[in-house]
């Protein structure tokens, strides 16, 4: 049975010290909002609705959660705390920043920072197959900044895709959603599957995902998978199906005319399959998107002859 | 939607071509198919010309720029061009109403379907494999599959070219469906009469059409066909295409809403519910867990976004 769509609340909406403006965002398992503050600064605001545990009626606040769905809809909860607890540590420019979190409505909120811009996945259908490898080397770049201050907390995204990077108007991008991350030292959550993207999440991710072998280069992966869907206009293959059988072209074998090889190398290099062959942190890989030696996309007609003339004469 | 295509049909040393084939694509989907009228029926090339149009026109009128439903679309497809023979023989007052056969594929969002009835072919081919092919509607073929008779003595069976369905003809047609068949880049599927089959060893076929160079191997594989037809070669059609997107990269490019973090969440939310039916029952999450966490987590906030 398909669970039913939840009612956000209505625009004018007082929650707490903020009003609400309108609906951001409708899933699953939240509802995410556009808000002002008391000092009509505007914020994000993420409602923990499930809508196959509590369901919110048109012209209702509180949600009706039935009997038997009250303890999972409780521990669900958790994840969200996970999240905000997550949030709450980093402070970093390319990092969605936690403002609050508070109870109303028998459910709880997660206030963040709003940011004007738009998501990289716009950004791509948008700009299809014309994103260029300046973009990609300076957003991932930054990106890049944040993602290790993630690291650096212990803690793993675990769902980097192009829909949960956001472009600020001002060009930084900023890494959002962490409703997957999990601190990757605490084990209390087995009963929690963790939840993936097809296409961008890192192999060892499938299949209830083997906890030590989640690491950096499990975002690795999923960063890697994000510049080849810049290359691409689309998600690359998934990786369980890769395993079986990998039919994704390699990016130096599938624009060897529009990028430079050292970035299509490292594109093919966080992709790697397996994760002892990927960059294994995000320095290392950092450091290949900021190589300036790059090779020239193109081999001019003058410049095989020479090379080749080159190689004759030793 | 992108792949290459290639279709040819010629007389081979018959006098006429009995056979028509097409293909037509809107933004989002394509047709291809093949009609093998039957000779010693009367107008056999009208029965194919019918089946042809009609399916064609069918599937412009409908694939905008999908079609909602492919199977639907094939199974009315087939059996109003059936009607549409048995009309225009009852206009004419035929005494019998021609016949053909009929095969036709609808590829969208990189799957495959495809309906035949009667013999004439269609192959799905990766790597040099065949993954899918249609079962002809003749007993002798049906006989060499069941083992009862050889491949070799079948060439020279009295009832060879025996069908027991086709469009047009005195009985309703038995329209047999594929399954939906997922296509990868490289994939190549070709539709053909059985003047191109026919005459072929098993293996020509995927063998020729390994590399997916459809625009050579076409050619090349009617030539062969021709040749080994002899002084009696039959009417060859063929239309192969190779298929150039990816069934996992387009669905997903395409349907990128799907992969917004919002609805992954769901999937989240099924394990809670598959767990609570499992033998470990939920930790509790009490009022003060809920406020001491909210307590934590804003302390965290303070302290650290100075």
């Amino acid at each position: 049975m398909p669970p039913q769509t939840n009612v956000p609340l209505p625009p004018g909406y007082q929650l707490d010290e903020y009003r609400i403006e309108r609906q951001l965002s409708l899933g699953g398992f939240s509802i995410v909002y556009l808000a002002f503050d008391k000092e009509d600064t505007p914020v994000a605001i993420k409602e923990y609705l499930p809508n196959s545990l509590a369901l919110r009626s048109e012209g209702d606040a509180l949600p009706s959660i039935a009997e038997e769905n009250v303890a999972t809809f409780r521990y669900g909860m958790k994840c969200f705390f996970e999240e905000g607890r997550a949030l709450a540590k980093i402070s970093h420019p390319n990092v969605v920043r936690v403002l609050n979190f508070f109870r109303a409505n028998e459910t709880v909120y997660m206030v963040m920072h709003y940011e004007r811009g738009r998501t990289l996945q716009e950004h791509i259908q948008k700009h299809r197959g014309e994103i260029r490898e300046s973009f990609i080397r300076a957003i991932f770049a930054r990106l890049l900044n944040g993602l290790r201050e993630v690291h650096t907390h212990k803690l793993l995204h675990l769902d980097i895709k192009p829909s949960n990077i956001y472009l600020r108007n001002d060009g930084q991008p900023v890494l959002i959603d962490f409703g997957a991350a999990r601190q990757t030292l605490s084990t209390d959550t087995p009963l929690l599957k963790p939840m993936y993207t097809p296409g961008f999440a890192a192999p060892e991710q499938y299949n209830n995902a083997r906890r030590e072998l989640l690491g950096p280069w499990t975002d690795i992966y999923s960063v890697g998978a994000s510049m080849y869907a810049c290359m691409a206009a689309a998600a690359p293959q998934a990786a369980d199906q890769r395993v079986e059988r990998d039919q994704l072209a390699p990016a130096v074998k599938r624009w060897p005319e529009k990028y430079s090889r050292q970035m299509l190398e490292t594109v093919d290099w966080c992709m790697r399959l397996n994760y002892l062959e990927r960059p294994q942190s995000v320095f290392a890989l950092q450091k290949a998107l900021a190589d300036k030696d790059r090779s020239v996309p193109r081999i001019t007609f003058l410049g095989g002859l020479r090379k080749r003339v080159k190689s004759l004469i030793k | 939607m992108k792949f290459t295509i290639y279709q040819e049909s010629r007389p081979g040393k018959r006098p006429t071509n009995e056979d028509r084939i097409a293909y037509s694509y809107s933004r989002d989907a394509l047709l291809m198919v093949v009609a093998d009228g039957m000779g010693g029926h009367l107008h056999g090339e009208v029965a194919a010309q019918i089946a042809v149009q009609f399916i064609t026109e069918s599937f412009q009128r409908e694939a905008h720029p999908q079609l909602k439903d492919p199977f639907l679309f094939l199974s009315a497809a087939l059996t109003n061009a059936h009607h549409a023979i048995l009309d225009y023989a009852a206009d004419r007052l035929l005494p019998e109403a021609p016949r053909t056969t009929c095969v036709a594929c609808i590829v969208q969002d990189s799957i495959a379907y495809w309906a035949h009835a009667g013999d004439s072919r269609l192959y799905a081919l990766r790597g040099g494999r065949i993954i899918a092919q249609t079962r002809d509607h003749s007993r002798v073929q049906r006989m060499v599959e069941d083992g009862l008779i050889t491949a070799e003595a079948a060439i020279h069976h009295p009832a060879r070219n025996r069908i027991f369905s086709c469009l047009g003809g005195g009985n309703a047609p038995q329209i047999d469906f594929s399954k939906k068949t997922p296509l990868m880049t490289g994939d190549v599927i070709l539709l053909c009469s059985d003047g191109v089959w026919g005459p072929l060893p098993a293996d020509v076929i995927p063998r020729a059409l390994s590399t997916g160079n459809v625009v050579q191997a076409t050619p090349a594989l009617l030539n062969q066909a021709e040749a080994r037809g002899g002084d009696n070669a039959d009417n060859l059609s063929m239309i192969a295409i190779r298929w150039e997107d990816n069934y996992a990269e387009d669905t997903l490019g395409s349907v990128s809403t799907k992969t917004m973090p919002v609805d992954s969440f769901t999937t989240q939310m099924e394990a809670f519910a598959k767990a609570r039916k499992g033998a470990q029952p939920l930790p509790n999450l009490s009022d003060e867990d809920i406020e001491r966490a909210i307590q934590e987590i804003n302390s965290a906030i303070r302290k650290f976004s100075k």
